[in-house]
């Protein structure tokens, strides 16, 4: 008991004190749940970090140092995000951040951003306002559903698609993909029918599948995370619901859907944003398949991929603006994310502005793929 | 000997920003107040009538959610073709709505709650919480619900002849919060000292005895919901500006847990009690940390809280209380022997 | 029509096992008035037992059943044997403050020991659903409600004919006198939340398969129990299992007919119109624990 006393006495006294600013290297806050309702997705990410932090320091570092990363649980709570933040930007004085995963949390993380204008490169968030809220220190790599539904326009000619339902994750993710969507598809003139929810711990959606199973819509667009989908996918077929069912959202880990899933899954098509499965069709193949092996090496989960390799890119843009910047500073690196150009593991990362004038925020478009299950195997789906 | 001390302690906690620089922490202790606001708030209900409200993060949350919307306003369409439109106001007067909209929220659900006691008001009060967050996910016109409430603005005071003061930076809010701490516990310190708060505790002993010498029941309780609820809906507030983004992720059952730990461990039924409970759960991740992974943290959330529980079960604050009076009560029993001998011979 | 009868056969096989999450509850709440946070601990670890024996231990489906229904009993009994006992006759909030700090660890230790990613069991049953005419069901799902039904009928006959559960009654009824005339109430605290916690974890080891194993799983559950509980009165076992039904009924029904958004919310919103009409439960008239 008594050692207990002196640690975190000691502990306060080095954040208090701030104690020297990393000398020998160089620090990217981490800003992760790793406890929580989402710690899945949220230790994929950090694992992914971790591969893109090694291997710029097995290269040289950035600026003649290393790198270090600073990893914080925010425990999927917004309050926590924030306190985390502020633990990043001021005891451990780390001039950009990575973070915070999801809309919710990362919207949290926002106003600290502002006030101690410290740029975060945003690795998984969709919600449009983290882009349109006037914060010039967001600079998100993944793509909000509106980019998605853009992107998806064009493959949708070949889908033949007349009527479409919804059935997406009560969250802003999930909402704004009905959104986004549901204007795209009525300017092709494809008419929407049923938009049903789904609460997010919810694992019985007999209800809303039973509803969809009754419509006249011939497809079901169905936005979710993984652990959703496989449940959506058995019970569908338990209900002997046939329709085409295409998923959007990029959480969707194929992979785990066909373990777990089976035969459910197949003929399920999917909306991703990472080819883990065929590396030469990403955009930068030989950095897909080092990161590929990496993961496998490192003993992760195959499935996790889908999420990971965001944690992977997001480092690495870190490191790039920080590089370009010429030094670790967080006024420098914002002003050098708007010139860099890294090649992403699902496309270029280029940042645009977006938002309002004067205050925009950086949005970078990566390439989207639509891909399906047969047969227990993933391949593209070819239109 | 008892206001010194409460007087000792406001100046303490009021000097902290004066060495304290580091905005981490002073973060920390800002967010922990603002919980510890509820708590007090909570101890009300849990302390003195003894009441377990479950349901007590649906104040703090709707306290948020009216401060929000009252100062970024609203555009809602209701059936039948209707518009409520409201233009936004100041966030201080999205404060007082705040206090007033909760307290009033208090009423309605101390009158229908306390129809039931013990285990049953635990229940209904549960779910209360769980529909009024349902609604916020739902009800997206109004709320947003899952897309959010951001870009909320700081807490603004209007001081004549100085202008506006916003109140933006860390150290104006951690006063902010220690002014609004201090008026609630002054508030419910007086409360409990009137007869009201002698009629709670007539109910909590013994309900029957208590109606039998004519204490109004219902009167009673729901005047502690309401003044509860109002307490927590300005914490909510509090929190609104403070955070300046609110989510329907405000009603999760884990803050009305983490209100309920503060209660009970520091000691419900007494003043001081969320104070020291607070402090402590509010700021162990500070601790934690550094020291531990994620997940041992929480084990060692619990565990505290278990190991506490067991060795002082009516809260730290009471359980050194006793101790204290224990060796009070030999003075005084050797005074009052001494007194009753004089008096003896006085009148003999 | 066919939607109506799909949603009729979905609450079915939804009721049977909230019956069996609320009839543990409602023993435990009904004899030892302990606000048990742990019940959705206990369903998560059925379910996580079930893991362990089918896909790590490579063990028959069938068989792991009752292994769960064993492991949640044991870890009931030592809940209640380092954790309640010592707390007999303390404030019942003090109690529920002390599960709720053993919900919290033992939920991180969940996540520590088996992650964050969710798990499946492989089941031995056939994928394709059985069809009758234009309702479906999955055979695993009838499964589920053939089991409950069994564990439902065994904890009435547990207690309503053997020793036992006559001695649990009776400590319902009156502790005082019960301990009077011989029983052991320490006995049948300890015998009551074993049960109970096991019949959680059973609940969590059927539905763990129909859906998926992740720690955050008994949380939901657990609110839905409280629910049950409440519908059916408390210590009533054949409200329970009514109150289970019911809120499957309304689950079903409000997420198709009203808003599938709310779905969850009907648990809350019929405990809280039963409690304003009707606080003592529906069926507080008929038999107490039995």
């Amino acid at each position: 008991m008594r050692t207990m006393k002196y640690v975190p006495a000691a502990a306060l006294a080095v954040a208090l004190l701030g104690g020297p600013a990393g000398a020998q290297t160089i620090k990217i806050g981490v800003n992760e749940p790793l406890t929580g309702a989402f710690a899945a997705s949220g230790t994929y990410v950090v694992n992914g970090a971790k591969i893109a932090a090694d291997e710029i320091n097995a290269k040289g570092g950035v600026l003649g140092k290393k790198i270090e990363l600073v990893i914080e649980d925010n425990k999927s709570n917004p309050t926590e995000a924030a306190a985390v933040a502020e633990k990043l930007i001021n005891s451990d004085k780390t001039p950009v951040m990575m973070g915070a995963w999801g809309s919710s949390l990362t919207l949290a993380v926002m106003p600290k951003l502002m006030e101690y204008e410290t740029p975060m490169v945003v690795e998984t968030s969709s919600s449009g306002k983290i882009t349109t809220s006037g914060n010039p220190y967001i600079f998100r790599i993944s793509p909000p559903s509106a980019v998605e539904a853009v992107a998806f326009r064009n493959i949708v000619d070949k889908l033949d698609l007349k009527k479409v339902d919804f059935l997406v994750i009560n969250n802003d993710w999930g909402r704004g993909t009905a959104e986004d969507f549901g204007k795209m598809f009525k300017e092709k003139g494809i008419s929407v029918g049923l938009v049903e929810t789904m609460d997010q711990g919810a694992q019985d959606m007999s209800a809303q599948l039973a509803k969809i199973k009754g419509s006249d819509a011939e497809t079901v667009i169905v936005t979710t995370a993984v652990d959703q989908l496989t449940l959506i996918f058995k019970q569908a077929a338990a209900l002997g619901m046939k329709k085409r069912i295409i998923t959007t959202g990029g959480s969707q880990n194929p992979d785990q859907i066909i373990a777990q899933a089976g035969a459910a899954a197949n003929g399920t098509m999917h909306l991703t944003t990472f080819l883990p499965w065929f590396p030469e069709k990403t955009p930068n193949p030989e950095a897909t398949k080092y990161f590929i092996s990496e993961w496998k090496k490192r003993g992760f989960d195959f499935a996790g991929c889908t999420e990971s390799f965001r944690g992977y890119d997001g480092i690495r843009t870190a490191a790039a603006a920080i590089e370009k910047a010429g030094k670790a500073e967080p006024a420098a690196i914002k002003t050098a994310m708007w010139d860099i150009k890294v090649k992403g593991l699902n496309g270029d990362i280029v940042f645009r502005k977006a938002g309002p004038e004067g205050k925009e925020s950086g949005q970078s478009q990566p390439n989207v793929y639509l891909i399906e299950i047969s047969d227990g195997k993933i391949g593209m789906k070819s239109l | 000997m008892r206001s010194g001390i409460t007087i000792l302690t406001v100046a303490a906690f009021a000097s902290i920003p004066l060495w304290l620089r580091d905005p981490y922490l002073m973060n920390a202790l800002i967010t922990t107040g603002i919980f510890i606001i509820a708590a007090m708030s909570l101890n009300l209900l849990l302390g003195f009538t003894g009441q377990l409200s479950l349901g007590h993060v649906a104040f703090f949350g709707i306290g948020a959610y009216v401060s929000a919307l009252t100062s970024l306003g609203f555009d809602v369409p209701l059936p039948g073709d209707l518009r409520i439109v409201h233009d936004p106001w100041p966030p201080i007067a999205g404060f007082a709505l705040a206090v007033v909209i909760a307290g009033l929220c208090g009423y309605f659900v101390g009158r229908l709650s306390f129809r039931v006691r013990g285990a049953y008001f635990v229940i209904v009060t549960i779910s209360f919480a769980e529909v009024v967050r349902l609604v916020a996910l739902n009800w997206v016109e109004l709320t947003q619900g899952p897309l959010a409430l951001n870009n909320i603005s700081s807490i603004a005071l209007r001081l004549p002849g100085f202008g506006e003061l916003v109140l933006r930076t860390k150290l104006q809010n951690y006063y902010l919060v220690l002014a609004v701490a201090v008026a609630a516990y002054a508030l419910i310190s007086r409360l409990v000292k009137s007869h009201f708060g002698r009629a709670m505790r007539g109910l909590m002993e013994n309900e029957a005895l208590a109606t039998s010498v004519g204490i109004d029941v219902t009167r009673t309780l729901t005047l502690a919901a309401v003044v509860s609820a109002a307490i927590a809906g300005a914490a909510g507030s509090l929190y609104a500006h403070y955070i300046r983004i609110i989510d329907p992720e405000v009603f999760a059952f884990i803050n009305t847990v983490t209100m309920v730990i503060m209660v009970i461990s520091g000691g419900k039924g007494s003043l001081a009690g969320p104070v020291v409970g607070g402090l402590i759960f509010g700021l162990m991740p500070v601790f934690l940390r550094p020291i531990m992974t994620p997940e041992a943290q929480w084990i060692a959330y619990g565990g505290l809280l278990i190991v506490i529980l067991f060795v002082l079960p009516r809260g730290i604050v009471p359980s050194l209380m006793q101790r204290f009076a224990k060796r009070r009560q030999e003075v005084r029993a050797v005074r009052s022997v001494a007194f009753s001998k004089s008096s003896a011979e006085e009148h003999a | 029509m066919s939607e109506f009868l799909q949603h009729l056969v979905n609450m079915l096989v939804l009721g049977g096992t909230y019956a069996l999450l609320g009839i543990g509850l409602t023993l435990i709440f009904g004899i030892m008035n302990v606000v048990n946070f742990t019940h959705g601990v206990l369903y998560t670890f059925g379910a996580y037992i079930m893991f362990i024996v089918v896909n790590q231990l490579g063990l028959n489906f069938f068989l792991a059943l009752p292994v769960a229904v064993v492991a949640g009993w044991l870890l009931g009994a030592a809940v209640e044997l380092i954790l309640l006992r010592p707390l007999r006759g303390s404030d019942i909030d003090t109690t529920m403050l002390v599960m709720i700090g053993a919900w919290i660890a033992m939920q991180s230790g969940t996540l520590w020991i088996w992650g964050g990613v969710a798990k499946s069991v492989a089941t031995p049953f056939p994928d394709e659903p059985l069809v009758l005419g234009s309702v479906s069901v999955s055979w695993l799902r009838l499964f589920v409600l053939a089991a409950a039904a069994l564990l439902i009928l065994a904890t009435y006959f547990l207690v309503n004919r053997t020793k036992l559960g006559c001695a649990m009654r009776a400590t319902f009824q009156d502790q005082d006198t019960a301990s009077l005339m011989g029983v052991n109430v320490d006995l049948i605290y300890t015998s009551t939340f074993a049960i109970g916690s096991s019949l959680a974890a059973a609940a969590g080891a059927l539905l763990g398969p129909v859906y998926v194993i992740f720690p955050q799983m008994g949380d939901l559950a657990a609110v839905k129990a409280f629910a049950i509980v409440i519908l059916g009165g408390l210590g009533n076992i054949t409200g329970a299992v009514i109150g289970g039904f019911i809120l499957a009924l309304a689950e079903e029904l409000g997420a198709g007919y009203v808003s599938s958004g709310y779905r969850d919310a009907m648990g809350f919103l019929i405990i809280i119109a039963v409690l304003i009409f009707k606080p003592t439960g529906l069926f507080a008239r008929s038999e107490r624990v039995g």
